[in-house]
C-alpha cells in the first residue's frame, strides 16, 4: 500500500478541470432563470397536451416526458438562489418577447388531428435546441467553480437525449405519407424561424455568439 | 324453424329475437349437432347480467340472462359476438351430453367451479378451431386462477384448450390433478 | 390551446366507447336484490363462477380510470397560471401534478400489461368519464380534493380488492403490480390532503366547499354503495391506506357513511325503475 503520509497533488492526474469559464455568477444565474422559464412552459404543454393526444402510446409518453421537465425545472429552480439569486421568480423569464412568441406557437395545436404538429414543435424545435444550450453550457462553464450546474445540466441533458429519441420515432411513425411529411416540415420551419429570432431557448448567444442579434420574425419582415 | 327466442319483442333492450334466431342456427351447425335440431333459448332482457345455462338438453332448452349476449360497449344493445360466445359454448356442452360416450353427469348434478372451467376449455377450445373467436388468453386466465399458476397448469390447460375425443372423466381428471399440485 | 378541456373533447382512438352516467342512470334493467347488495357474491373471490370476467371487467376499469387520472394531473398542470391566486396553482404544486403524470402513465402501462395477462382487450369494454369530470374543477383546491382525495383514494380500495383477489387465486403478476400500484396512490392522496391543508390555512371557507365537493365526489364513487367497510364488500375502504394517505378517523367514518346512503339511494332508485318497467311491460316479476 502507498505510504499515507506522502504528499499527493489536489488535481491527480488525470483530473484535467480547470477555473476559467465563459461564464460569471450573474450570467449563469440568467440562463438558468431561462431554462427554468422553458421547462415550465414545456411540461405544462405536455401535461395539456396529454387529454388531447388520441393515441394512446403518445399520450403515455408525454405523460412521462411532462415530469422529465418539470424535474429540470425544479432543479434549476433550487439552483437560482445558489446563483445569488435569493428570489428565483425574479429570474424565471423568457429571454424576449420573441421566445414568448415562439411558445405561444409552440402550444397552439389543439385538435385531436394535430399530434403531428405537436410533436414536432417539442422534438424537432425545442428539445434540440435546448440540447445546443445546455451542452455550450456545460461545454464553457468552468469545470471547477460551477460543478453544481454541470452536474444538474447532465441529468438534464441525458433526459433530453432520451426524450428526444422517443419524440423523434414517435413523429417517424405517425408520418404516412407526402403530405404528412410536408406538414411535420412546415411546422418545423416556422417555428424554428420563431426562435432564431428569439437567438436560442436563452436568448440571443445561447450557443455562444454574444454578437448576435436577434432576427425579425420571416412573417413580419414587409413584402 | 328449429329455434325459437323468448321474448319474441324486447322492450327493455334493443335485442332483435330474428337475429339471434339466426346466430343460434348457424351454431347449430357449427358444433355439429343436425342442423334442424330444434333449440329453444329464454332471454331474460330485465337482468342486466351474464348467467348462461343449459335447462334442459332433450328437448334443448338454454336460458341467458340479458347482459351475456350485450355489447360490452353498448349498453342494451346486442352483441352477436357475445352470443356465439355464450351459445355456443351452451351448445358445445349440449352436444357433449347428447353424446354417450362423453359420459356427462346428469344436468342436476353439482359440478364444481373449477371442473365446470375444465370443460368450457375444453369446449371453447374446439368452437376457436372452428373458426369462432376463442380468446385463448382469457380463457387460461380463467383456467389459472381456479387452477394455479403453474406450468403444470399451463400443459393441464393446453390438453383441454386443443383435446378432442376428450370424456368427463377425462375432463375431471385433468382439473382434478391440477389442482392436487396446488396442494 | 385552451384551458379547462369539458370532457367530450377527451381524445381516444376507435377502440373506445363513453357511456354517460346519464345513459346508466336510465337503464331500466334491475339486478335482482340478492345479487345486487353487497354480499358473499359480490366480492371477487376466486371460488365465484364469474370470477375471472368480473376480475378483467375491473381491471378495465382501473385502467381507464387511471388514464383518466393522467389527463387530470396534465391539465392541471396546463390549465393554471403559477402563482398563489385562488385561481392559480403554486409552482411546488404543479410540480407534484407532472410527477402525478408520470405515475399515472406508468400505471396505465402496467393495466395495459395486466389487461394482456388476463386476456382483455384495450378498449373491450365501456368507458365512464366520471372521474375525468371531477378533475375539471376551476378551483384548484377543489380539484386536489375531488381527484387526489376522493378518486385516488378509491383507487386505493380498488387495488387493495385486487390484491386480495390475487393472493387468493395465487395470481403472482397481478399481487406483484397492484402492490407497487398502491404504494404510488397512497403517495398520491398525501399528496392531496397536504395541499388541501396548506392552500386553505388562512381560507376556512375554501376548505369548507373543497370538503364538501370531495364529499360530493366520494358518493358518486362510492359506486352504488358498493364500496363499503363490509368484509363482503366489492371494494373495502381500505382504513389502513387511508390513515397512511393523511385522512383522520372522523373522515373515514364519514366515506363509510356516505356509501351506505348512495347505495340505499340507488337501490331505491332501481326499485322505481323496476316498477316502472314492469307496468310498462305487464310482467310481474
Amino acid at each position: 500500500m502507498a505510504d499515507p503520509k506522502k504528499p499527493r497533488a489536489a488535481f491527480a492526474p488525470w483530473d484535467r478541470r480547470e477555473l476559467p469559464g465563459v461564464f460569471d455568477v450573474e450570467e449563469s444565474a440568467r440562463r438558468v432563470g431561462t431554462y427554468k422559464w422553458i421547462e415550465m412552459r414545456l411540461f405544462e404543454a405536455l401535461g395539456g397536451w396529454v387529454a388531447t393526444v388520441p393515441e394512446l402510446d403518445v399520450k403515455l409518453r408525454l405523460g412521462t416526458h411532462c415530469y422529465h421537465h418539470a424535474w429540470h425545472a425544479e432543479l434549476w429552480h433550487k439552483r437560482l438562489p445558489e446563483l445569488r439569486e435569493m428570489n428565483p421568480d425574479r429570474l424565471t423569464g423568457p429571454p424576449n418577447e420573441n421566445m414568448v412568441a415562439f411558445v405561444a406557437a409552440l402550444t397552439e395545436p389543439e385538435a385531436p388531428e394535430l399530434t403531428i404538429e405537436k410533436l414536432v414543435g417539442v422534438y424537432r424545435v425545442l428539445i434540440p435546441h435546448k440540447i445546443a444550450a445546455y451542452t455550450y453550457h456545460l461545454n464553457n462553464t468552468s469545470t471547477i467553480t460551477d460543478a453544481p450546474t454541470i452536474r444538474s445540466l447532465k441529468f438534464v441533458l441525458q433526459d433530453e437525449f432520451d426524450d428526444w429519441r422517443d419524440g423523434e420515432m414517435m413523429i417517424q411513425s405517425l408520418l404516412e405519407n407526402a403530405e404528412d411529411v410536408e406538414r411535420a416540415a412546415a411546422h418545423q420551419a416556422r417555428l424554428e424561424q420563431l426562435l432564431v429570432a428569439a437567438g436560442g431557448i436563452a436568448g440571443p448567444g445561447t450557443i455562444g455568439d454574444p454578437w448576435a442579434k436577434p432576427l425579425e420574425p420571416e412573417a413580419e419582415v414587409p413584402a | 324453424m328449429p329455434v325459437r327466442v323468448t321474448p319474441e319483442t324486447f322492450s327493455m333492450v334493443n335485442y332483435d329475437s330474428a337475429v339471434i334466431a339466426a346466430t343460434v342456427e348457424k351454431l347449430i351447425a357449427d358444433v355439429g349437432l343436425p342442423t334442424d335440431t330444434p333449440v329453444s333459448l329464454e332471454v331474460d332482457e330485465r337482468v342486466p347480467l351474464g348467467k348462461a345455462e343449459i335447462r334442459s338438453v332433450d328437448p334443448i332448452e338454454l336460458f341467458v340472462e340479458g347482459g351475456a349476449i350485450e355489447d360490452a360497449k353498448r349498453p342494451r344493445e346486442f352483441s352477436s359476438e357475445a352470443a356465439l360466445d355464450v351459445v355456443g359454448r351452451l351448445l358445445m356442452e349440449v352436444r357433449d351430453r347428447l353424446d354417450p360416450a362423453f359420459g356427462a353427469p346428469p344436468l342436476d348434478e353439482e359440478i364444481t367451479v373449477p371442473v365446470r372451467t375444465a370443460w368450457e376449455i375444453y369446449a371453447v377450445g374446439r368452437l376457436s378451431r372452428r373458426g369462432h373467436r376463442g380468446q385463448r388468453q382469457r380463457r387460461l386466465y380463467a383456467f389459472r386462477t381456479r387452477h394455479g399458476f403453474t406450468d403444470v397448469a399451463d400443459a393441464a390447460f393446453e390438453s383441454l384448450w386443443s383435446g378432442d375425443g376428450l370424456c368427463f372423466a377425462d375432463v375431471v381428471r385433468i382439473s382434478e390433478s391440477t389442482r392436487q399440485m396446488l396442494r | 390551446m385552451k384551458h379547462a378541456l369539458p370532457v367530450e373533447e377527451l381524445a381516444r382512438d376507435e377502440r373506445f366507447v363513453r357511456v354517460e352516467l346519464f345513459t346508466r342512470a336510465i337503464d331500466p334493467r334491475t339486478v335482482p336484490d340478492d345479487r345486487q347488495r353487497a354480499g358473499p357474491r359480490i366480492k371477487i373471490t376466486p371460488d365465484r363462477p364469474d370470477a375471472p370476467d368480473a376480475a378483467r371487467v375491473l381491471m378495465h376499469g382501473i385502467f381507464m380510470g387511471e388514464l383518466q387520472a393522467l389527463e387530470g394531473a396534465g391539465r392541471t398542470c396546463w390549465d393554471f397560471e403559477t402563482g398563489s391566486g385562488p385561481q392559480e396553482a403554486p409552482f411546488e404544486l404543479k410540480l407534484n401534478m407532472a410527477r402525478q403524470c408520470w405515475d399515472e402513465a406508468r400505471h396505465c402501462e402496467i393495466s395495459v400489461k395486466l389487461g394482456e395477462w388476463m386476456g382483455t382487450e384495450i378498449g373491450e369494454f365501456a368507458e365512464a368519464t366520471f372521474l375525468y369530470e371531477a378533475a375539471c374543477n376551476p378551483d384548484p383546491v377543489l380539484r386536489l380534493t375531488g381527484v387526489n382525495r376522493a378518486l385516488e383514494g378509491l383507487a386505493i380500495d380498488v387495488f387493495n380488492t385486487m390484491r386480495e383477489f390475487a393472493r387468493a387465486a395465487g395470481d403472482p403478476v397481478l399481487e406483484f403490480c397492484e402492490d407497487w400500484m398502491l404504494a404510488d396512490e397512497v403517495t398520491h392522496v398525501k399528496m392531496g390532503s397536504d395541499w388541501l391543508r396548506k392552500l386553505t390555512e388562512d381560507d376556512p371557507e375554501r376548505r369548507q366547499r373543497a370538503l364538501e365537493f370531495q364529499r360530493v365526489v366520494d358518493k358518486l364513487f362510492s359506486l352504488g354503495g358498493f364500496r363499503g367497510e363490509d368484509d363482503d364488500s366489492p371494494i373495502r375502504l381500505a382504513r389502513r391506506f387511508r390513515e397512511l394517505a393523511g385522512f383522520a378517523d372522523e373522515e373515514i367514518d364519514e366515506i363509510a357513511g356516505l356509501s351506505r346512503e348512495a347505495r340505499d339511494e340507488f337501490l331505491q332508485h332501481r326499485a322505481a325503475l323496476a316498477e316502472d318497467a314492469r307496468e310498462r311491460t305487464g310482467t310481474d316479476g
